[in-house]
């Protein structure tokens, strides 16, 4: 019966190698945090706030230094589903929504469209610039400057509080009406500017350009 | 109750990663997804500010919508003009379109 399988193509290999490293750095994490979580010194809320927070920032280092272009795309998509359950522990289920809709439907299939119909097929791994050296010094002197502000400032300990639905479409279409108009009318723009733009190059691909 | 600094903390951080990857790559596309990282990071510093901050009037969540609503369009128009650039040099890397540099 085993010679119905198929043999292990590429992508086999490559989700098979890229789960094994995922197991591999994920599982002691897992087991730390379900320690530190039966030890009492951390809530349940504040795992869940750990494991999402590790998605996220595992997928986006993904996004940012894998070489084979669709792979980074995959990686991208973790993080904002990371990024979701990130808003769902803020309290908003709202924008948890609009995000998996948005990015997980939208921004994703456009992203991986424009991949497939430029470089994916012939050259999926890309060269990253010279600059990589700079790049890092300048990122890591943001972040840390980032991170040493807000650690320094006195934040007291405020408490998060839930925004009903009601108050929140009230919020946004009476308080904020003429922004989300302006919005609507942005989005308007740059769409029908962007079929123009794709539309004007297959004409010019067709007739051949002078 | 998770403390606020834990969600400051990882938008520092994904902020950070995201501005390496638009210092880094080449391709027009990994920039626009390192930009799609940076703004994912701005949403998660509005959001916890409102949330946590700003009880009453929750700005910050407006703002955030409004954010993913500029992203989506900016990927939609950036990546015809992507396209575009594609068509014309045969390759979709920034440094490619110099006709600018004099």
């Amino acid at each position: 019966m085993f010679d119905r399988l198929p043999l292990p193509s590429q992508f086999d290999r490559t989700i098979v190698a890229g789960g094994t490293v995922a197991g591999l750095a994920g599982g002691p994490i897992l087991v730390v945090l379900l320690g530190l979580m039966i030890a009492g010194t951390i809530s349940v809320a504040e795992m869940v706030f750990y494991l999402a927070a590790a998605v996220v920032l595992a997928g986006a280092l993904g996004a940012v230094l894998i070489k084979n272009i669709v792979h980074a795309s995959l990686a991208l998509i973790a993080t904002l589903l990371g990024v979701a359950g990130i808003y769902l522990l803020l309290l908003t289920e709202f924008l948890a929504l609009v995000q998996i809709l948005v990015y997980g439907g939208g921004v994703i299939i456009l992203l991986l469209f424009a991949l497939m119909m430029t470089n994916a097929q012939d050259d999926p791994i890309v060269q990253d610039g010279t600059q990589k050296p700079f790049a890092f010094g300048v990122a890591a002197l943001i972040g840390g400057v980032f991170i040493a502000a807000l650690l320094d400032a006195q934040w007291g300990s405020p408490t998060a509080a839930v925004v009903p639905f009601r108050d929140f479409g009230m919020r946004l279409f009476r308080d904020f009406s003429v922004p989300v108009i302006i919005v609507a009318i942005l989005l308007d723009i740059a769409f029908t500017g962007a079929f123009v733009n794709a539309r004007r190059a297959e004409a010019e691909d067709g007739e051949g350009r002078s | 109750m998770i403390p606020i600094e834990n969600f400051l903390v990882l938008a520092a951080l994904l902020f950070a990663i995201g501005f390496y990857g638009v210092l880094a790559r080449r391709s027009a596309i990994l920039i626009l997804m390192s930009v799609e990282l940076m703004l994912a990071a701005v949403a998660i510093n509005f959001i916890a500010f409102a949330t946590y901050m700003d009880h009453d009037a929750f700005s910050g969540l407006i703002f955030a919508l409004f954010v993913i609503t500029v992203a989506a369009a900016e990927v939609g128009l950036a990546l015809g003009v992507v396209l575009r650039l594609f068509r014309e040099r045969r390759t979709a890397n920034v440094d490619a379109a110099n006709s600018l540099k004099w």
